[in-house]
């Protein structure tokens, strides 16, 4: 197959403008644009829907205040009272991964978070500030979450590096997750769009019905990844309060 | 695959840093508060609308109690004036009862008064008629003339044999 047909393709950054700052490459590219895209999206819609703040609200106040409420519950549920100092960082992170998702649904838009690095980067400022998070709360007693009570003495030394490694593969986990639904969607829908040209006569329709039935089940990928994301940072959040 | 090439690895990572910053203050600061007002104000119009139907519900039941009152009040009055009414009526009937039973009375006693009277007129008639009877009858049977005294102490004396 030829590169320029790959499925992969789709996923090449182009830069668009040349920038370098202090020797290092910080090409404004179509990632960096699918980003700009979706924080005007997010910002504006989020503005503008609540400028009137009407307290009888339009439908599309209405999808704001209902976004928020989602939001909001979700924290409140997962982590309690505590949790309302998070709910700018959570919802923040909530409608960034949703609506890039969503921007990368539209043909010929690149989907910036199909690209491990970005997850990842989100999952490590999580874990890295759950983790700090977990210190200021509960001092050097923060390593205690390790410790799993009721459980013979003899099997500590077997649960207690388990128990390490799955705190240290969560910020790996939670990118990769995202990253890989995001990867593997796209690339599918990717492959049957070849089909449709490559199949012979009027079988094609075969391959672009799948294609429809696949976005559709895309979309709901998109809001369900961005869900996980938004109600995994709170679990993480609730174990910085509770660590059992 | 494009994903493992390091060449943008910086960029992506600046431009995220840069936009992901920029979301996060700009919700933060001022979408997140705009929808909390809303949301806030709705709250107190809600809570401001259940405490005035509270106040309302109150009221209507004050009025109603005071209602009920008057109602009760009306009603113990009403019963009041219709027993007076009853009674008055009542002493009014006895009155008049009595007062007709004492002209009853009189008329009947004037009647019982009158019949004697007649009574006694008759039996005197009656009397004079045996008298007259008598003395005809002995004239004509025994040409004896007997006197009126004579005749009379002689009835008298038979009187009760008559009945």
């Amino acid at each position: 197959m030829a590169a320029k047909d790959s499925p992969l393709k789709q996923f090449e950054i182009d830069p668009i403008s040349n920038i370098e700052l202090g020797g290092y490459n910080i090409s404004f590219t179509n990632s960096s644009f699918a980003m700009l895209i979706t924080v005007l999206v997010i910002t504006l819609f989020l503005t503008l829907t609540v400028n009137t703040r009407s307290i009888i609200p339009s439908r599309m106040q209405l999808i704001s205040e209902l976004i928020y409420n989602f939001i909001a519950q979700l924290l409140s549920d997962t982590v309690g009272d505590n949790g309302k100092r998070y709910f700018p960082f959570v919802f923040s992170l909530f409608m960034f991964v949703l609506i890039g998702n969503m921007v990368g649904m539209i043909p010929y838009q690149f989907t910036f978070t199909s690209h491990i690095i970005v997850t990842f980067a989100l999952a490590a400022v999580v874990f890295i500030g759950v983790t700090i998070l977990g210190f200021i709360n509960h001092g050097i007693k923060f390593f205690t979450f390790f410790y799993i009570p009721g459980v013979p003495f003899y099997m500590h030394p077997l649960l207690i590096p388990i128990e390490v490694i799955s705190y240290l593969s969560r910020p790996i986990s939670l990118s990769v997750r995202l990253f890989a639904n995001m990867l593997a969607g796209h690339t599918l829908l990717k492959v049957f769009a070849g089909f449709v040209v490559s199949m012979p006569f009027f079988t094609g329709v075969f391959p672009l019905a799948f294609i429809v039935a696949l976005t559709g089940l895309e979309i709901l990928i998109a809001f369900l990844q961005a869900y996980v994301f938004a109600i995994l940072t709170c679990l993480y959040i609730n174990d910085a309060y509770h660590l059992h | 695959m494009p994903q493992l090439n390091p060449e943008f690895f910086v960029s992506q990572l600046f431009w995220l840093a840069v936009f992901f910053t920029f979301l996060f203050v700009f919700l933060w600061r001022v979408s997140l508060p705009r929808i909390t007002t809303v949301l806030e104000k709705r709250q107190n119009k809600i809570d401001e609308n259940l405490s005035s139907a509270k106040e309302l519900q109150e009221r209507a039941m004050e009025i109603e109690k005071k209602i009920n009152d008057q109602i009760n009040k009306a009603k113990l009055e009403t019963d009041e004036k219709i027993k007076e009414t009853i009674n008055a009526l009542q002493e009014d009937v006895s009155l008049q009862l009595s007062s007709l039973d004492k002209d009853l009375e009189k008329k009947v006693s004037d009647a019982e008064k009158e019949i004697l009277k007649s009574k006694d007129d008759q039996i005197k008639n009656i009397n004079n008629e045996i008298v007259n009877i008598t003395k005809l009858t002995v004239g004509k049977i025994t040409d004896i003339e007997l006197s009126d005294n004579e005749l009379n102490k002689v009835i008298e004396t038979h009187k009760g044999n008559f009945n």
